[in-house]
């Protein structure tokens, strides 16, 4: 992504979708604030494979999912795999809100593997972060967003395999 | 009488979305259905006024299910819901007689607008 849109670019648009998806299918206001979520943490991890060869990561804390999922699901209780579900289906909203926004601005089209679910924090192999974007919410609940890409090494394995 | 939809998606998030966003106005969910081969299954019994089909599901991909329908009950009303779609899937489901085309997550209005075209 980063060699098609600059920084900046890619920011404003990560931002606005994590924004906007949030508030449309949790009904929970994220703000941009310099908050790390705490230690008790979900992971979503998403990798493009066509179009943009890097990663997007959602490092939540668990208490902001759970009530986000409990919002979107109508219920006060939810199990873990309930948790799990929303995750994944919230992260695969708003990665298609991203790679439609990005095809938009580069007119290159973008493809994503499922979602991954992880409890706790987790860091893909072979890439490293290029920037985080950090939210909190009305509760004091953190997330971070994510954005990685291929260490360079790896870049230039990967353009010598293909 | 309400009008009788019949939701086509794997994600349990955006069943939910779909029928609050249907609450109090014209439209009723009348079936949920979880893969396109249960909606193929389910059509004829359900008969509903309006389809609303996810494009990316497990198995067979939304298109494909509503290929199959409008051939077997060519006066079906289907509508594509997804998050990410191209040009070349706009085209496909456009040549498949599908009759709108709907982004998530979607907002009340635009949603009723879809529908509303959709079966004029």
């Amino acid at each position: 992504m980063n060699s098609v849109l600059t920084q900046e670019e890619l920011e404003r648009i990560l931002n606005q979708a994590v924004q906007d998806v949030t508030e449309r299918t949790a009904g929970v206001r994220l703000h941009p604030e310099d908050k790390s979520p705490g230690e008790d943490l979900c992971t979503v991890q998403i990798t493009f494979d066509k179009g943009f060869h890097t990663s997007l990561t959602l490092c939540a804390d668990t208490s902001l999912l759970y009530r986000m999922a409990c919002n979107t699901f109508h219920e006060e209780l939810l199990e873990p795999e309930d948790l799990e579900e929303f995750g994944k289906e919230y992260f695969n909203v708003l990665c298609g809100r991203i790679a439609g926004a990005m095809f938009q601005a580069t007119q290159i089209p973008a493809h994503f593997n499922p979602p991954v679910f992880y409890h706790g924090r987790y860091e893909p192999e072979g890439r490293e972060i290029q920037f985080v974007l950090t939210y909190s919410n009305e509760y004091n609940e953190g997330a971070q967003l994510i954005h990685h890409v291929p260490c360079t090494g790896e870049d230039e394995a990967s353009a010598e395999r293909n | 009488m309400k009008r009788r939809v019949m939701v086509v998606d794997d994600s349990r998030l955006v069943r939910i979305q779909l029928e609050d966003a249907l609450k109090g106005t014209d439209y009723e969910v009348a079936a949920y259905c979880r893969s396109g081969e249960d909606a193929i299954a389910q059509y004829a019994a359900v008969n509903p006024d309006l389809v609303t089909m996810d494009i990316i599901m497990q198995g067979m991909d939304g298109i494909d299910a509503a290929e199959i329908i409008l051939k077997e009950h060519p006066d079906a009303r289907i509508v594509m819901v997804s998050s990410l779609a191209y040009e070349d899937t706009f085209e496909r489901a456009r040549k498949i007689g599908a009759r709108g085309f709907v982004d998530k997550p979607f907002y009340q209005e635009q949603l009723l607008k879809v529908f509303e075209e959709a079966l004029a």
